[in-house]
């Protein structure tokens, strides 16, 4: 019933450092909540159903909490339930999360035979006798990647985050999309391990469009929690890019590499934990404090939230893959096993891969460009609204939930070496051979498997560069220089709130030069004075910006979906003789294609019986139109 | 050793002379009268002794940040290739940490522009962002094909590797390259067809807009950071894109490499008079441009290599 290897010790570890940082803050956070109760139970429910999907050992232990997971969610998701957005929100949630437990089940009743109460290495012999793989592995990819917000199953993120209250948020995201990850380590390694070439280059390509897509659309976001969504979708697709390559690498049989990229991807999977819940708990202090979620309405916050500001800086400057954070070693790992695609012999192949390094690294960028602008709107300059005003500090716990996150992603960048062992130890179990020693020979640097011998030492980097951060200021303290505070020149205007850059025009350059992918509306209004616009004393600036998977693929499926039923409908309305019609031409049809398959066919009956067809339905049932 | 921490503070030394050099060049031949190659020092001198202003709307993030700013770039230069052979050097730390500092210092900066709720800072803030988020898969692509090239990823290791096996079969990638890294050279330094480092003009305002409302020790700060990341680019492309000389008995292996650097420099200053400034809006066309040779260059090392 109960499973228990290093791969669930590792997710075991990743739950209880993001589930307790989580409580702290939760209980600072209740005054803010209406329905305590309603809260409280699913809130706990939904920690206990994340836990027991890691510890099932057997289809219907996992179905079952997972589906638990997917509607205590779905519940805090509802928490508030009297705003209309929220109500929507939880619908598209509902719909999609279902969407992918539909294919779960698949799987399962495929793998077990229908005795959902088999064991996974059980399955694993079903499995292995089943004639097309390929379309197990379509099930568990539909099914774990809706759940992790993988393009073009993402659309409901950046939706149901803001909804949702803020430590809830920072569990969706940064721990229960993780639980997809787990999924397909467990099912992939365990279950289903006849691995194609092809699946891992389609895993690869998904991770490298979803970093991109996610990222694009966090910097064209204003809503600071939709925004933290997006990046989740960025980041889920950098932990898949690190996940491709390791499956790419073991149909190669490169052992040691896909190894290398494996570990890469679940040190990302802990990274991403700690920075993104910590970058929701401190959005969730400032929306607390200032009642709205437009980053448009903040601005120095620094000054009265020391400690949100600072962990938010924190979690920034992780997130944006600067050294020597951890979350620039796993991205220094992922890339190391991209550019270890030179020792691939397959030429095209070869030739594919530095593509996922552009996006890759054209990601990172564009994630830096996002936090400046986030951190810099919200936290820096002046209030932009009264809002902003009168936001103070928030209370003693939840700052101490903030602090212990923080806490949490410094132990991830001093302690690598440590988390590193961990996952060399799950990756064994996982029958890989054990690298620890050729990636750490000291604690000092960590090496990289390719030939091109890349190497970084992040707590030589950590101390370096607080060496000579404080050198510096030493001088600057030696030196006695005097400082003298004076207000900003703004060309002999008032300096204020509403002449600092606003976010919209910090994103607007990337969002020009991308604008054949937002395509954004924009609506300019200006104060018309007796039909001249000359001279405007208001004007309003309006852009918005629908994504494009959102609207292509999930509105058309919309429009065709009520055009089908429209027909369907039309049918449902008929006369009575229609029906006998209907039912005559039913019949036909099954003779004539009875006929087609399995005599003789030939091409001069098939015509003759496509036209009889025709004219029947024509006549008997459409009729002829007045 | 004593070589190594010799070379680090030369390079250290030398990166405001060095630009000044560059603007030297550029009035020489503008018909102007030039202004002493030492002018830069002056500069800084007469910015350590002022007193520095710190505006009201500003947070501790304007007193942290210039420090932050120059700390990373300080740290690369302990990372370059080395001067002459057989001299010490740092095998560490690779290629892609480097763009990670340099990065972490233009994080800092952006942020500086953003803090002192000026609109210019802003506008400065958010083209640099938007010019330094298309210069890293360029850069990325670029230290990926050199490093193939050289077969290491450490850039003080494939300088040596570069300057003792000379990859003549791939001459055309190395040259594919070394373009796409002198177009990234410009662009990372605001040098004229990207941003113009001279004039305080709303139409090139990316680095100077940032640094407005900055002044005296904190101004100092970031004038010799911008000093010295032209001198990690520039002693990195002497090295890996001209790796002769080193091989040369120590002192004239040095006087090599400060030939070349001077060298480069003085191909800046003439590209600089002869190019107009680009608008905002044509430059990702430039990125484009070093962002398709980066590809071209390990497209043709894998096709002909292989």
């Amino acid at each position: 019933m109960i499973l228990f290897d290093s791969l669930t010790v590792t997710f075991v570890l990743l739950l209880t450092l993001a589930v307790i940082p989580n409580l702290f803050y939760t209980f600072g956070y209740q005054s803010h909540i209406k329905r305590k109760a309603h809260f409280f139970i699913h809130y706990f429910a939904f920690i206990a159903s994340m836990y027991g999907v890691v510890f099932a050992s057997n289809g219907l232990m996992f179905l079952f909490f997972w589906e638990i997971m997917s509607l205590t969610s779905w519940q805090l998701i509802l928490t508030d339930a009297r705003n209309n957005t929220t109500i929507k929100a939880a619908r598209f949630y509902f719909f999609m999360t279902h969407f992918g437990f539909t294919f779960l089940l698949l799987f399962f009743l495929i793998a077990t035979n229908g005795q959902l109460e088999l064991d996974f290495s059980a399955m694993k012999e079903i499995v292995s006798t089943f004639a097309y793989p390929t379309l197990l592995f379509f099930f568990l990819i539909l099914g774990f990647l809706s759940k992790a917000g993988v393009v073009p199953m993402h659309v409901w993120l950046p939706y149901a985050h803001p909804a949702a209250p803020s430590p809830v948020s920072a569990l969706m995201s940064g721990v229960m999309i993780k639980i997809a990850i787990y999924g397909m380590f467990r099912f992939l390694f365990d279950v289903l391990n006849m691995w194609q070439l092809e699946w891992g280059v389609l895993i690869l390509v998904l991770g490298a469009i979803s970093s991109l897509v996610g990222v694009l659309y966090a910097l064209s976001e204003h809503d600071i929690k939709a925004l933290l969504a997006n990046h989740s979708i960025e980041n889920i697709g950098i932990i898949l890019i690190g996940f491709g390559m390791g499956m790419i690498f073991m149909t190669l049989g490169l052992k040691t590499m896909s190894a290398f990229a494996f570990i890469a991807a679940l040190f990302h999977v802990f990274n991403h934990m700690s920075f993104k819940s910590l970058l929701f708990l401190s959005a969730g202090s400032v929306i607390q404090q200032s009642n709205t979620h437009n980053i448009e309405h903040y601005g120095g916050l620094i000054k009265s939230m020391p400690i949100t500001a600072f962990t938010f800086l924190l979690a920034s400057i992780s997130i944006s893959a600067l050294p020597p954070t951890n979350g620039f070693l796993s991205e220094w790992m992922i890339f190391q096993s991209l550019l270890g695609s030179s020792t691939i012999s397959d030429i095209s192949l070869r030739l594919a891969i530095p593509f996922s390094v552009f996006a890759l690294s054209l990601t990172g960028g564009l994630a830096i460009a996002c936090f400046v602008k986030v951190f810099g709107i919200s936290f820096l300059g002046l209030h932009r609204s009264t809002n902003a005003k009168h936001a103070l500090e928030v209370n003693i716990m939840m700052r101490t939930g903030m602090i212990l996150m923080a806490l949490v992603v410094v132990s991830l960048m001093l302690f690598t070496p440590a988390f590193i062992y961990l996952f060399d130890q799950t990756m064994m179990q996982l029958s890989h051979v054990s690298i620890y020693h050729t990636v750490f020979p000291n604690i000092w640097s960590l090496h990289a498997l390719s030939d091109n011998k890349g190497v970084v030492s992040p707590l030589i980097l950590l101390v370096g560069l607080i060496v000579i951060t404080v050198a510096l200021l030493l001088v600057y303290k030696v030196l006695k220089i005097k400082e003298r505070r004076c207000h900003t020149w703004a060309c002999g205007y008032n300096t204020n709130a509403v002449t600092q850059y606003s976010a919209t025009g910090f994103a607007g350059p990337i969002r020009i030069f991308f604008a054949w992918l937002y395509k954004p509306k924009e609506q300019i209004e200006k104060e018309v004075i007796s039909g001249h616009q000359t001279k405007f004393v208001e004007a309003h600036y309006q852009v918005h910006v629908k994504p494009l998977f959102e609207h292509s693929l999930y509105d058309n499926m919309v429009k065709f979906t009520n055009r089908i039923s429209y027909y369907v409908y039309r049918f449902a309305h008929f006369e009575q003789t229609k029906y006998a019609a209907m039912i005559f031409n039913m019949m036909l049809t099954v003779l004539f294609s009875y006929r087609i398959f399995t005599h003789d066919f030939s091409w001069a009956t098939f015509a003759l019986e496509s036209v009889v067809m025709i004219i029947s339905i024509r006549v008997l049932i459409i009729g002829v139109k007045r | 050793m004593s070589l190594y921490i010799f070379s680090i503070l030369l390079m250290m030394l030398l990166s405001p002379m060095l630009l000044s050099f560059i603007k030297l060049v550029k009035m020489f031949l503008l018909y102007k009268k030039p202004i002493s190659i030492f002018q830069g020092y002056r500069n800084l001198s007469k910015l350590f002794v002022k007193e520095t202003m710190v505006s009201y709307e500003a947070s501790v993030i304007t007193k942290i940040a210039p420090f932050l700013v120059l700390s990373p770039l300080l740290l690369v230069l302990f990372f370059l290739p080395p001067l002459s052979k057989g001299e010490y050097y740092v095998s560490f730390i690779d290629a892609f940490t480097i763009t990670g500092l340099i990065s972490l210092s233009t994080f800092f900066l952006m942020l500086l522009g953003l803090d002192s709720a000026s609109g210019f800072g802003g506008i400065g803030s958010s083209r640099e962002a938007f010019i330094s988020a298309l210069v890293e898969p360029a850069m990325i692509l670029t230290i990926f094909s050199v490093s193939v090239m050289a077969k290491d990823l450490g850039v003080a290791q494939a300088g040596i590797n570069l300057a003792e096996h000379f990859p003549q079969d791939h001459i055309a990638s190395f040259l594919f390259a070394s373009i796409s890294f002198f177009i990234l050279l410009i662009a990372e330094n605001g040098r004229i067809p990207v941003d113009n480092p001279e004039t305080h003009l709303e139409l090139t305002m990316i680095h100077e807009a940032m640094v407005l409302d900055i002044s005296g020790f904190h101004l100092a700060l970031i004038e010799i950071a911008s000093a010295i990341k032209f001198m990690i680019f520039g002693s990195l492309f002497v090295s890996l894109f001209l790796p002769f000389g080193v091989g040369l008995p120590v002192y004239l292996a040095i006087i090599v490499f400060l030939v070349k650097l001077f060298l480069v420099a003085g191909v800046v200053a003439v590209l600089e008079v002869n190019t107009a400034k680009l608008r905002l809006f044509k430059i990702p066309n430039l990125l484009g441009v070093a962002i398709v040779f980066a590809f071209l260059s390990l497209i043709t090392f894998y096709v002909l290599g292989a």
